[in-house]
C-alpha cells in the first residue's frame, strides 16, 4: 500500500494507455457532454456539431480552471469561469474577454481545449489514450473484441442505451480489489452466500443448484491485461438468461434470429463478465467503471443499459433484478465491497510480502487464438491482468 | 372517491383527510423505533400489501422508476427478502450490523393523491455505525444521511399503513457506501 506505487500507476497505467471514458448513448446530441476523469486528469466527453465525439483536457488554456463542472449537461460552449474565455464543443478557443490583451497576430488555434491524442469508439463504447505511442487502439482491443460483440448482441440491433443515473459506490480501499473481483469465480459460494439462500428462498434454484452451475464454464485470459470470467449459454431456457427471455418473448426470439444465425446466438447466450484493461467491466446488465481516487480510495460507477430492440418489459426486468443484485443497497455488491475493505486492513499486516494468485496454473491451456483458457474458479484473469500491469509499470 | 378507486382498494377510508399531523407523527416515530431496535418484521406490517420503498436517485414519481435504476425499489417481494437477509442470512455487509439512530422533522400532512391516499412530507436525519476491531478499514465510523421523505399513508381496519415510503438523500447522485441497513 505505497502511494508511489499508485503515483506510478496513474501516470504510467491510467495516462498512458487506453482507458474507457463513457458510452456515445450519454452524450446523444449535439451540445451533449459529460465530465470524467482519465487517471487523475479532468476530461470532458463531448458532441461537437459534426456529430463527433471529443475528449478534452477540462483546464482552460489560460490560467487552467476547469471550464465545466457539471457532471451532464448541454451547452453550445463551454465557458471558463476567471476570464471568460469561451471554446466551442471541439475544444476550440471561440475568444476571450477584452481581447485587446492579446496582439492581433494571437493565434488562437494553437490555445484551444487540449484533445486527447487518442480517442477510439467501438460499437458506441467510446476509449481515450492521452499519451502518443503505444498499441494501436485495434491491437489493445483485438484480443477482447468477438466477446465484447457478442455482449452487445444480446440487443438484436446490437446496440445499447445507458440510463441517466447510475449506481456509484466508494471504498476505502485500493482500485485493483475491485478490478481482481469482477472475474474471479472462486468466491462467490462464501462472499454471496446469503445471496444463494435468497435464490433458494425465492424458488429460483436451491443453494446446491446453484453452486453446480457456479463450477460450469471458463475464465480467460487475454494479452494486453484484458480477461473474462464466462458461464455456459444454450438456447435450452433451463441453460441461459437468453433462453429463457426467448422463450418468454417470442418477439426478441424472433428478432434475436433475425439479426443473427444459431451459432452466435449460442455464443451471445453465454454470461461474461468481461474486464478491459484497466478500467472497464462488462456485466448483463451493467456497464462498470473503476475510478482510482488514491493508493487507498476508489469510486465504482455501475451504468444500467437497456437491450435496443429488446421488448421494454424485458429490459425492466433486467434493471428490477440489478437493483436487487447490485448499487449500494444491493444484495450482492456490498458483500464485495467488503472484501475489498477486509483485504485493504489485512494487508497493513507488511510482514508478509506476497498474495498468492497462483490457483489454476497447473491447469489452464493456452488455445489456438493464444487465449489462456482456465476453471471458472481459476486466477487465471488475474494473472493477465497483472502481467500487463508489469509491462506498463517497467516500461 | 370513485368506485373504481374503491375496487383497487378494498377497505379504504370514506373520509381519507381525516389524518392529523399527531398521527402522521406518531406513525412515524413509531417506524423509527421499529428500524433503530431492527424490528424489522414488525416494520414489514406498517406497508400495505401494494406498497412501495424506494429510494431514488433523481426526483420523480414512482411510476418513472420503472424504467430507470434506483438505489432501491422494493415492491412487498423485495422488502421481505431485504429483511430476511438482514436477519436470517450470513451476509457480510451487515456483519457487523449496523447501529441507527432515526431522526424525523419537519412533518407535514399534505394532499391527497388519486388513490385516496394521504401525502405526508418530511425530514429525515439518520445516523449510523458498524462498529468492530480497532483500525477495522470501513467500520467504526459514524455516517450521517439525510434525506426529504415523501410518505403516503392509508387508512385500513388495522390502522394506517404506508402505500408509499419515498426518501430522496441529499446525495442521492453521489458514491454511497453500504446502504444495506433499512434506513
Amino acid at each position: 500500500m505505497d502511494a508511489g506505487v499508485f503515483d506510478a500507476e496513474m501516470r504510467r497505467i491510467f495516462e498512458r494507455t487506453w482507458v474507457y471514458v463513457g458510452h456515445e448513448s450519454q452524450v446523444p446530441a449535439v451540445g451533449d457532454y459529460r465530465t470524467t476523469t482519465i487517471g487523475r486528469q479532468p476530461v470532458i466527453m463531448s458532441r461537437h456539431e459534426d456529430g463527433e465525439i471529443y475528449v478534452l483536457l477540462n483546464r482552460c488554456r489560460h490560467r487552467g480552471s476547469v471550464v465545466c463542472r457539471d457532471e451532464v449537461g448541454h451547452s453550445n460552449y463551454f465557458r471558463c469561469p476567471y476570464h471568460n474565455w469561451g471554446y466551442a464543443n471541439d475544444g476550440a478557443l471561440v475568444g476571450m474577454a477584452q481581447s485587446s490583451g492579446y496582439p492581433e497576430d494571437f493565434d488562437k488555434s494553437r490555445w484551444g481545449l487540449r484533445k486527447a491524442p487518442g480517442v477510439a469508439n467501438h460499437r458506441g463504447l467510446v476509449f481515450a489514450k492521452l499519451e502518443e505511442g503505444g498499441l494501436t487502439f485495434e491491437e489493445y482491443f483485438a484480443p477482447v473484441r468477438k466477446y465484447v460483440d457478442w455482449w452487445l448482441n444480446r440487443s438484436p440491433s446490437g446496440s445499447i442505451s445507458v440510463l441517466p443515473g447510475a449506481h456509484k459506490y466508494p471504498y476505502p480501499g485500493n482500485w485493483k480489489w475491485q478490478a481482481e473481483n469482477g472475474h474471479d469465480g472462486y468466491h462467490g459460494n462464501y462472499v454471496h452466500e446469503s445471496w444463494q439462500r435468497l435464490l433458494e428462498r425465492a424458488g429460483e434454484g436451491t443453494v446446491r443448484d446453484v453452486r453446480k452451475y457456479r463450477t460450469g464454464g471458463c475464465t480467460r485470459g487475454f494479452a494486453n491485461g484484458h480477461g473474462l470470467l464466462e458461464r455456459p449459454g444454450g438456447l435450452n431456457p433451463a441453460a441461459s438468461w437468453t433462453g429463457r427471455m426467448m422463450v418468454k418473448y417470442p418477439e426478441y426470439a424472433e428478432a434475436l434470429k433475425g439479426a443473427y444465425g444459431d451459432e452466435e446466438i449460442e455464443e451471445i447466450s453465454a454470461r461474461r463478465n468481461i474486464f478491459v484493461f484497466p478500467n472497464l467491466y462488462l456485466f448483463d446488465t451493467q456497464i462498470r467503471v473503476i475510478n482510482p481516487l488514491a493508493v487507498d480510495r476508489t469510486e465504482v460507477h455501475l451504468y444500467v443499459y437497456g437491450l435496443d430492440g429488446a421488448p421494454d418489459e424485458l429490459n425492466r426486468g433486467r434493471y428490477r433484478a440489478h437493483e436487487r443484485f447490485y448499487g449500494p443497497a444491493g444484495f450482492g455488491s456490498p458483500d464485495d465491497v467488503e472484501i475489498f475493505v477486509c483485504n485493504q486492513t489485512g494487508l497493513q499486516a507488511s510482514g508478509v510480502d506476497w498474495v498468492l494468485l497462483s490457483r489454476g496454473m497447473h491447469r489452464e491451456k493456452v488455445n489456438g487464438d493464444g487465449e489462456t483458457v482456465g476453471h471458472s474458479t481459476d486466477e487465471t484473469p488475474v494473472r493477465s491482468l497483472y502481467r500487463e500491469w508489469k509491462r506498463l509499470m517497467a516500461v | 372517491m370513485t368506485m373504481e378507486h374503491q375496487a383497487v382498494h378494498p377497505g379504504h377510508p370514506v373520509h381519507p383527510g381525516t389524518l392529523t399531523r399527531a398521527e402522521a407523527e406518531e406513525f412515524l416515530y413509531r417506524e423509527a423505533r421499529l428500524l433503530d431496535t431492527l424490528r424489522l418484521e414488525e416494520w414489514l406490517t406498517l406497508f400495505t400489501d401494494d406498497g412501495l420503498y424506494w429510494l431514488p436517485i433523481h426526483d420523480g414519481e414512482p411510476a418513472d422508476a420503472k424504467d430507470a435504476v434506483s438505489i432501491l425499489y422494493d415492491d412487498a417481494e423485495r422488502r421481505e427478502e431485504r429483511v430476511f437477509r438482514t436477519l436470517h442470512t450470513p451476509v457480510l455487509d451487515q456483519n457487523p450490523r449496523s447501529r441507527t439512530v432515526h431522526m424525523v422533522g419537519d412533518v407535514e400532512v399534505g394532499d391527497v393523491d388519486e388513490h385516496g391516499d394521504v401525502r405526508v412530507l418530511c425530514s429525515q436525519f439518520v445516523a449510523e455505525l458498524r462498529a468492530g476491531g480497532p483500525r477495522q478499514v470501513g467500520l467504526n465510523q459514524t455516517r450521517m444521511f439525510a434525506a426529504r421523505g415523501e410518505y403516503r399513508l392509508r387508512s385500513t381496519a388495522g390502522g394506517w399503513r404506508m402505500s408509499l415510503k419515498k426518501l430522496l438523500l441529499v446525495d442521492a447522485d453521489q458514491p454511497l457506501y453500504n446502504l444495506t441497513f433499512l434506513i
